[in-house]
């Protein structure tokens, strides 16, 4: 049995006196679909910036295929093969939407810091780019710049530079906030399509979306996990009900 | 207006005919072969060589600010570095220490610039922004302040020359007349610009402008923003060596003068002048810049303050510079609109043009009638003569200033219909 996509190991961080994450045990494996949820202020955006190496780790662990990664930094683990997006649209906005994609491929097709090659003559690169745009339907604004694209459009764009480089594992945060439903619909179809065979990692707000997409729920309150477990599980424990579930399910009806 | 030459946006054109992408380097040679046969003096000539100097530097600068997004104080060091070291060269030629035909020089100013980049932007570009800027700030004022205290590299005040004349032959060519020289300097001006487009073109390239935009977002792609930034300083910095050793064949000395940060801000000045954003945006800059300085020079000693209004009005008004003034007209060219801006255009051409003549008047009259010397109190301008001392002048070029400003505000609104009428799109979708 291989070693688990991502294992965090008693990981702890804190800004000053704040404790945010208060010693998290998580082990995702290979080709899961993880939610994690979880009230405001949680801790769920550190969490995945303390996976993604934005943020240091104050205490413990994270491996990523068996090795610890918690001093990395992100392009070094980005090569190792985690791919994020942001919860707040982060694209290239001055640059074409093709070119944005195509910068997502750039490391991983090998051209790295090259200067001898020209990237509009590597037509294994148009290709391949082009086949992302066409996978998340934006072929059509191939030409436009990023900056100008519509909100449902952007997020799009966010999750096609996200899994250009054929990440392994991939971390989407709030992939659809702020969305219609049927613009949610449209990018929970996306994210199935771009995320098959591959671990998927995502925060998220909507539990229509969690309970659609999650072979398993980590529900995080507090800076600590107090549950992790199938979608039924969750839905069913009652720690989860009292703490975050109960609210929000009723909220939702 | 998303194409064109707007460098952030162009997009891949799959691997297709090259014929396309070479007209209008080809269109550039010739224009560069043919210059010379127009503008025959000397001081032409001299004007040119100094443009073409100019323009790779200008255009190394950008690599920086445009292409990389970082803002630099000291650019002027890499060329001033690479000018010296070329001095030092042409010097060792001369008494025979050294082999080294006079056309080959520049890229041994190159690689000395390119040596003092790796070292300093080994740390300068550790972050972007302010702290960039004012490392750059620092090293650009340590240098220049080394050059008066290192004799024996900078020659103290007087600078270090030499002479391009006394060493081996090149084809036959031993370089002391004017025109082989602006030959030569142009000829690496054609290389230096188109490999610096080229690089624009490169994995490293597209990257640096990714790094530009979103930093973050570069490194969440397998990028270290550090490593981008720092591969385009080296590059800047070459290209930076290479216009200093033209300058060192040019003037034959290079001084203080030639790293300080009067130089570096002149640089900038230009690049945002013409438009950082694209990549001939340097090159009008670098143009425009010159002749004004050589050019306005002759004619007035305030030429720098006209620069300065003009650089100021530039960076208020259309931050996209000079060059991205005429961008805008692409696209009402395209959708056939631009017969909407003719009217307007040119109901404004005679009051825009009485606005600038009488506002320089003014100027011209106020700063004759407190600078020169005495009994000196007449003076000509725009072919009339007449004495500064006296109020009338002045009244009429107020006169005429005020007339002016009052139309060109009267019919401003029109124009700016006539922009929305122009600019207006059909929704595509």
């Amino acid at each position: 049995m291989s070693a688990p996509a991502i294992e965090l190991e008693g990981l702890k961080k804190s800004f000053g006196l704040a404790e945010i994450i208060r010693g998290i045990d998580l082990s995702i494996d290979k080709g899961e679909r993880h939610a994690i949820i979880g009230p405001n202020g949680a801790g769920k955006s550190t969490l995945f910036n303390l996976i993604t190496g934005k943020y240091q780790a104050t205490e413990g662990a994270v491996k990523l295929h068996g090795d610890r990664v918690e001093t990395l930094k992100p392009f070094q683990i980005n090569r190792r093969g985690l791919s994020r997006s942001f919860q707040i649209t982060n694209i290239f906005p001055r640059m074409s939407v093709f070119e944005n994609i195509r910068c997502g491929l750039l490391w991983t097709t090998g051209y790295k810091y090259s200067f001898w090659h020209l990237v509009d003559r590597q037509p294994e690169l148009t290709e391949k780019a082009d086949e992302i745009l066409d996978q998340i339907n934006l072929l059509g604004r191939r030409n436009d710049l990023a900056g100008v694209l519509t909100y449902a459009e952007q997020r799009a764009l966010e999750i096609g530079i996200t899994i250009a480089g054929g990440a392994d594992i991939v971390m989407l945060d709030e992939p659809t906030a702020g969305m219609s439903h049927s613009e949610t619909d449209y990018i929970v179809r996306l994210i199935r399509q771009v995320t098959e065979n591959k671990t998927l990692v995502v925060v998220e707000h909507d539990m229509g979306v969690v309970f659609d997409l999650a072979d398993r729920i980590s529900v995080l309150v507090y800076g600590e996990i107090i549950a992790s477990d199938t979608p039924e599980n969750v839905r069913a424990n009652e720690k989860v009900q009292e703490a975050y579930l109960g609210s929000v399910l009723e909220e939702a009806h | 207006m998303s194409t064109m030459e707007q460098t952030s946006t162009r997009s891949g054109a799959t691997a297709g005919s090259v014929l396309p992408a070479l007209v209008p380097w080809a269109a550039a040679a010739l224009l560069l072969i043919a210059l010379p046969f127009v503008f025959q003096t000397g001081s032409s000539l001299t004007i040119m060589n100094q443009m073409a100097i100019t323009i790779i530097f200008a255009l190394s600068y950008n690599m920086l600010l445009g292409q990389g997004g970082m803002l630099s104080f000291g650019h002027a060091v890499y060329m001033g570095l690479g000018g010296f070291f070329c001095v030092h060269i042409m010097n060792w030629v001369e008494y025979d220490e050294l082999y080294l035909p006079l056309p080959l020089l520049p890229l041994f100013g190159g690689l000395f610039g390119l040596f003092f980049a790796v070292l300093i932007g080994s740390f300068s570009t550790r972050r972007a922004g302010t702290v960039f800027a004012m490392i750059s700030l620092g090293v650009g004022e340590l240098i220049a302040a080394c050059s008066i205290i290192i004799v024996a590299f900078f020659g103290g005040e007087e600078g270090v020359s030499g002479d391009r004349t006394m060493g081996p032959e090149f084809a036959g060519l031993d370089f002391a007349s004017q025109q082989e020289v602006y030959y030569l300097t142009a000829a690496w001006l054609l290389l230096s610009a188109a490999a610096m487009y080229l690089f624009s073109r490169t994995p490293i390239g597209r990257i640096a402008n990714a790094v530009r935009d979103n930093e973050e977002r570069a490194e969440f792609l397998g990028y270290s923003q550090r490593h981008v930034r720092f591969i385009s300083f080296c590059a800047s910095g070459f290209f930076a060596g290479i216009a200093g050793g033209l300058f060192a064949i040019n003037y034959e000395i290079l001084t203080e003068e030639n790293l300080n940060l009067v130089t570096s801000g002149g640089i900038l000045l230009m690049a945002f002048l013409g438009g950082v954003g694209f990549f001939i945006g340097p090159i009008i800059g670098a143009i425009v810049f010159t002749l004004l300085q050589t050019v306005l020079g002759l004619y007035t000693e305030i030429w720098a303050l006209y620069v300065g209004v003009l650089f100021v009005l530039t960076v208020m008004f259309f931050p996209a510079g000079l060059t991205g003034l005429l961008a805008i007209h692409i696209q009402p060219i395209r959708t056939g609109k631009i017969g909407y801006l003719y009217a307007p255009y040119a109901k404004m051409f005679l009051p825009v043009i009485a606005f600038i003549l009488s506002a320089a008047a003014v100027l011209e009259i106020l700063f004759h009638a407190r600078h020169a010397g005495v009994g000196e109190e007449e003076m000509t301008l725009f072919w009339f003569t007449f004495n500064s001392q006296s109020a009338m002048p002045l009244i009429v070029a107020l006169a005429i200033l005020a007339g002016s400003f009052y139309l060109l505000r009267r019919f401003a609104p029109e124009l700016r219909e006539a922009w929305d009428e122009a600019s207006h799109v059909e929704s595509r979708r």
